[in-house]
């Protein structure tokens, strides 16, 4: 039972690449060098079969460990959107507005990726509206380099 | 698209503590913008007053509870602030968020077996003080997650008000519920801010018209959808329902106590019930120790960061049906005096002060004692729902 809450404060964010994602920490590596590639890859439990969103270390419907990452279509539903146009980090400044959305994947609806819509009118989003995967690179003011990513666009 | 309760979480498999803890004392920090105080100074000032109010010295306190949280209150800090020396029970299972409604659980063992005779928690934050020094303010929990660091935070999905703005607009979706509606929860907290002077709105009406009229930032949230950035604190005491008849002030006697979990923590984008909060677990097992029902319920306090987190709670808690919360608090439902069901009447972390949940439970005392600033009529059933993302717990208060 988990009853100890989980807000710890543990310190301040040092890497120096924040808030780019980190293409080396293990459990992620795989979903950018798969971007790097315009392939959009998900991981699948070798134990169920079922997608496993975010690769946690055991799968929540079978416990089993294992896990591959395998390419779906890139298509899918817009599951949810919003408008930013405050900068909630320094280094969202030259970002705004933009749009974060939730994109359920046509594979398994279920899985629902945090990425951004692009050349889009965001008055024209709708729900349930049919996108499609587009690599874009991911860059912020005051951050050195950039990262291919999965965004979206309207199919 | 609701999910069944149970297959995306589930409660605590609490006993009956029914009618085994009381509070007797309460008191909360002056509460402001940036105030330069630390935290230990904010906590410290809240347990000064609430020995007042229960009419009891420091060296009474024989049981500390806090959350695991930098900065708390905890032994060390109460001895250097009274200057006292003596023995102490401690518990990092209280603290404000989902502990201050389930501290109670916790302490009941301590009092029932004569560990403690009067047990503190408290709860403080200097996060307006803080603020520049934080990633993405309140949001720095969140950035220390690695899977947010690297799936979420990167496509600028984060912090708090962009995760709720995301769940609001698909509640929008899914249930027909509107911005006028969202707008109304903002206009009753308000409403009760401006009747309280201890509040950090007090001074600054809403209407549903200036509401509507504010621009919004995170489409589809206004500021007026979210709670402030505050430094301040609170504190209250518990002890058996036989000490506290005699303490000064009426008791409120815990009736009944839920902790509800989500299995898919505080990654929310993740959550099949993507529209719904762990109340769904927590509120029926409260309600069910207390035996009582939603309708007996005078008061619903909960911790609301965003007006749809406690327009969620409402319909999980089971103050109405899933999806049909909009309705619900359109108009004056939710204030102190001509609504149906009385909400947050010091004004909520909307507008009172972000602290976490704390004052909600002072609050309820008060409101049971008829101190309230925006007093209920015949305050008998009050309640605080509590809400971390990955926990909701629920609280139900009787008037001793």
């Amino acid at each position: 039972m988990a009853d100890e809450q989980d807000h710890r404060i543990e310190g301040k964010i040092t890497r120096a690449q924040f808030p780019l994602p980190d293409v080396t920490w293990p459990a992620t590596a795989e979903f950018w060098a798969g971007a790097a590639r315009d392939e959009l890859v998900i991981p699948r439990c070798d134990g169920c079969g079922r997608f496993r969103w975010y690769p946690k270390p055991e799968c929540p419907a079978c416990a089993a460990e294992p896990y591959s990452w395998v390419p779906v279509s890139g298509r899918g539903t817009l599951f949810s959107w919003v408008v930013v146009t405050h900068p909630f980090l320094p280094q969202f400044a030259d970002l705004v507005p933009f749009v974060p959305a939730l994109v359920a994947l046509d594979e398994d609806p279920g899985v629902r990726l945090p990425t951004r819509m692009v050349d889009c009118d965001p008055d024209a989003l709708a729900f349930d509206l049919p996108v499609t995967v587009t690599f874009r690179p991911i860059a912020f003011a005051g951050v050195d380099g950039s990262v291919p990513a999965p965004m979206f666009v309207p199919a | 698209m609701t999910t069944e309760p149970g297959s995306w979480g589930y409660a605590s498999d609490f006993d009956d503590i029914t009618g085994q803890v009381a509070i007797c004392g309460v008191g909360d920090s002056d509460m402001s913008k940036a105030s330069g105080r630390t935290t230990q100074q904010i906590v410290g000032q809240a347990v000064e007053r609430a020995l007042d109010d229960a009419g009891l010295e420091p060296r009474d306190v024989d049981g500390l509870m806090y959350v695991g949280m930098p900065e708390q209150f905890d032994v060390a800090a109460f001895h250097e602030h009274f200057g006292t020396d003596h023995d102490i029970w401690e518990s990092r299972r209280g603290g404000g968020m989902t502990g201050a409604a389930t501290a109670p659980y916790y302490a009941a063992e301590a009092l029932r077996t004569g560990r403690a005779r009067y047990v503190l928690n408290t709860f403080g934050v200097a996060w307006a003080t803080q603020r520049g020094e934080m990633t993405g303010g309140p949001g720095e929990t969140h950035a220390q997650d690695l899977f947010k660091q690297n799936l979420e935070i990167p496509f600028g999905w984060f912090p708090q008000p962009v995760y709720f703005a995301t769940i609001a607009r698909r509640h929008m979706h899914e249930f027909g519920t509107t911005e006028e509606q969202l707008g109304a929860i903002a206009v009753a907290c308000r409403r009760h801010a401006n009747l309280n002077p201890a509040a950090v709105m007090h001074e600054k009406p809403l209407t549903l018209e200036r509401y509507l009229a504010s621009p919004k930032f995170v489409d589809p949230f206004r500021k007026e959808d979210c709670c402030l950035i505050s430094d301040g604190g609170g504190a209250y005491i518990m002890t058996t329902p036989e000490r506290a008849a005699d303490a000064p002030k009426r008791p409120a006697i815990v009736a009944g106590v839920g902790l509800g979990h989500a299995s898919t923590g505080t990654h929310w984008a993740q959550q099949p019930a993507f529209t719904s909060t762990p109340a769904v677990f927590s509120a029926p097992a409260a309600f069910r120790m207390a035996g009582v029902t939603p309708a007996d319920v005078d008061l619903f306090t909960c911790y609301d960061p965003f007006t749809i987190v406690t327009l969620m709670q409402i319909e999980d808690s089971g103050f109405c049906e899933k999806g049909a919360g909009g309705e619900f608090v359109a108009g004056d439902t939710l204030h102190y005096d001509t609504g149906t069901l009385a909400h947050n009447t010091h004004g909520g972390m909307l507008s009172h002060a972000y602290v976490l949940g704390i004052s909600h439970v002072v609050e309820v005392v008060r409101q049971l004692r008829g101190e309230g600033t925006a007093q209920v009529a015949d305050c008998e059933i009050g309640v605080y729902g509590g809400y971390t993302g990955p926990q909701c717990s629920t609280l139900v208060l009787r008037r001793g």
